[in-house]
């Protein structure tokens, strides 16, 4: 307990820490003072003529809906052409979404509508934070003498790293969670106040909720992946290296070598698809093969998905096993 | 007296794909008992700060016993962790932190009362320094922030690599205070050093290591002894006369400068004799002790008449019959 304090002493010391929290803020301070100065409360007038709008828009596309059914009745039927597949898509009960108000009140923003994106900001902050902060932390220490002078006072080396790490994932993701209370808090009461709340209701909630937790997992694994990476390298800049090296030759390098080579679905080997995958749910792939098979036989959108369930084991079967590899070696290796 | 630091047959090899194999430390043994001030001497390079590290569980042995306030190390080192204060090569510390604080993380993360960093910075004599942060300290302030920093926990056993590096004199006397006071209190101390003549004034025992092996081992007053050719410096009229009749009394004796050293002598009145009686009166007869720092050279070869310039590894691995440690005899 003790060495987590000091550790947390420490960790709230470093001034790169210190850097990403006032950055964190700064660009936190900026998006608010930018939406704010963007919006306005709508008037009556424009909310009626925006809610009119929203009314003819699912309008139409009842009728094109219509126009399509009326159609497929008429086609004989040795046409199957493929304009006429599925009518379905066209439903309106069927969309993601239908056109709201919101979408005809330009200049004035809707918290409903624009949390969700925000919330990805500030994901994408924190998980680059995570990684920095942890990579950084234990990176900086092996270097200084730091972990030696405290393997002079605590010789127990595991002990020390895992206080190490655990005091890391406790900050970040409470840092993590204070700074997502509040940045979704401003902008709900930007919507209250100079904007337009939207559908606030259980299923809003339910899903930016969804989302958030999933960032946090990401936060996490990040800033694990981090400190793993760099403990293995003895370095800060191991770990920058290695995500660097990996986004250049693997992501960028191999994906265009297995399309040269037509290796199928090369998306499945990328780590970002399941990046991907995990934070929105599911994601879909293109797979002409997928076509192939069922050609000339009607409709094929040649998709294929990448599930949250096999994306966070990929990515916890990662971090976990740098993480475990990290603490054997540190175990046992030389600290000069 | 109950060995404190017990070190046999310790082994350590640095591997790496640039250099290839570098033994540091060869086969050394290291016996230090309670209540000594135990210097430990040897040529840069040597493995003095190995051999430190590897006891104390920084570095992973190749092959060796080492045994810390009786408990096998480094297995069992937590144990008395808390009893050991050591510094190990100049330790860095984290530059944004004062230098109060510093010892604070420690103290907490050792589980030593915090009212305890005020007086080991007053012992160190930073007691008004300790709010300035650790990177405005000059090198021998830092210095004493590492001895502070082994002090925090009042340790059984303290262990020092190099604590003089960048003292001023004055803070060097300090030194050599703080480790009287601390043996008069019981702490065994452990320190390594290149003053040699600092060694001399504090220490009651040495250990003197060249290329990772013990080369002689003992109270300082024995190893002394045991390097004595028994000289003697004479200052006579006619030296060249006096030569020969020394000579012909069947001493060894070669003139230097303005005067003469006879050696082998078991009584000195057999000079005085030999000379007075053919008319020769002597003018000074002084014992020529040897001191630490030739019994180091000597037994390191690390210093000789060359013209080229000596290396680090050209020091003398340990010759057969030179270790004279006072517990275990002479070893042969
Ligand atoms: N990390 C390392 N990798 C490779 N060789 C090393 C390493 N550390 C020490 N050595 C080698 O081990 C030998 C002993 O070094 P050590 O630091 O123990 O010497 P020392 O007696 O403390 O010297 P000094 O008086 O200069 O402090 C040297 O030859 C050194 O080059
Ligand atoms: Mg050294």
């Amino acid at each position: 307990m003790n060495l987590v304090r000091a550790e947390l002493e420490r960790l709230s010391a470093r001034r790169f820490v210190q850097l990403m929290v006032v950055l964190l803020v700064f660009a936190f301070a900026v998006t608010a003072a930018t939406t704010l100065a963007g919006s306005h409360k709508p008037t009556a007038s424009e909310l009626n003529s925006a809610r009119q709008q929203a009314v003819d828009a699912r309008r139409s596309m009842e009728t094109t809906h219509q126009e399509c059914l009326a159609r497929l009745q008429e086609r004989s039927p040795t046409d199957t052409s493929e304009y006429f597949a599925d009518c379905a898509d066209l439903d309106p009960v069927r969309q993601e979404r239908l056109p709201i108000a919101a979408d005809f009140l330009p200049g004035v923003f809707s918290f409903a509508e624009q949390a969700e994106s925000l919330l990805y900001f500030l994901i994408a902050f924190l998980v680059l934070f995570g990684f920095l902060v942890g990579a950084s932390y234990i990176g900086a220490d092996l270097n200084s003498g730091g972990v030696v002078n405290l393997l002079l006072w605590r010789p127990r080396r595991l002990t020390v790293l895992a206080a190490k790490l655990g005091t890391l994932l406790g900050s970040v993701l409470a840092l993590s969670l204070l700074a997502s209370v509040v940045y979704l808090a401003t902008f709900w009461v930007i919507g209250q106040s100079a904007g337009l709340p939207g559908r606030l209701d259980g299923d809003f909630w339910g899903s930016l909720g969804a989302v958030h937790g999933r960032g946090m997992v990401l936060v996490l694994l990040a800033s694990a992946l981090g400190f793993a990476i760099a403990t293995l390298g003895r370095h800060t800049s191991a770990a920058l290296g290695a995500v660097a090296a990996y986004a250049v030759v693997w992501e960028l390098g191999g994906r265009l070598v297995l399309q040269i080579i037509d290796a199928r679905r090369p998306d499945r080997l990328m780590l970002s698809s399941y990046i991907g995958a995990w934070l929105s749910g599911e994601s879909r792939f293109f797979d002409p093969q997928l076509c192939a098979a069922t050609a000339g036989t009607g409709y094929c959108s040649g998709l294929y998905t990448l599930t949250w369930g096999p994306a966070l084991l990929v990515l916890v079967a990662l971090t976990g096993g740098l993480t475990v590899l990290a603490f054997a070696v540190f175990r046992r290796r030389d600290l000069i | 007296m109950s060995a404190v630091i017990e070190i046999e047959g310790l082994r350590k090899t640095f591997h790496s794909l640039r250099n290839g194999r570098r033994v540091a430390v060869d086969g050394f043994d290291l016996l230090v008992e309670a209540g000594q001030v135990h210097g430990f001497l040897g040529p840069n390079g040597s493995g003095k700060t190995t051999t430190l590290r590897a006891l104390l569980g920084l570095v992973r042995a190749d092959s060796g016993r080492m045994t810390v306030l009786g408990e096998p190390s480094p297995e069992l080192l937590p144990r008395v962790a808390g009893q050991v204060g050591a510094i190990v090569e100049s330790p860095q510390f984290f530059g944004n932190f004062t230098g109060h604080r510093t010892l604070r993380l420690l103290a907490r993360a050792g589980g030593v009362p915090v009212s305890r960093v005020d007086q080991v910075l007053d012992l160190v004599g930073l007691h008004d320094r300790g709010d300035d942060r650790v990177k405005s300290y000059s090198l021998g302030m830092k210095q004493r922030l590492a001895v502070a920093s082994a002090l925090l926990k009042d340790p059984r056993l303290l262990i020092l690599d190099e604590p003089a590096n960048g003292l001023d004199p004055a803070g060097i006397r300090e030194m050599r205070d703080l480790m009287r006071s601390l043996a008069a209190n019981g702490v065994t101390v452990l320190v390594s050093s290149h003053i040699l003549g600092e060694i001399q004034l504090i220490c009651d025992h040495v250990t003197i290591i060249s290329r990772g092996r013990r080369v002689a081992a003992g109270r300082v007053d024995e190893v002394l002894a045991g390097h004595d050719r028994h000289e003697f410096l004479v200052r006579v009229a006619e030296p060249e006369r006096a030569v020969e009749l020394l000579h012909a009394a069947g001493l060894t004796a070669v003139v230097d400068g303005e005067a003469l050293v006879v050696s082998g002598v078991g009584d000195p009145t057999v000079v005085s004799r030999a000379l007075g009686e053919q008319g020769l009166w002597v003018g000074e007869l002084t014992p020529l002790r040897p001191d630490l720092e030739s019994v180091f050279l000597e037994l390191t070869g690390a210093y000789g008449p060359s013209s080229v310039p000596r290396q680090v590894d050209d020091s003398s691995p340990p010759r057969d019959g030179a270790v004279i440690d006072l517990d275990r005899g002479v070893d042969a």
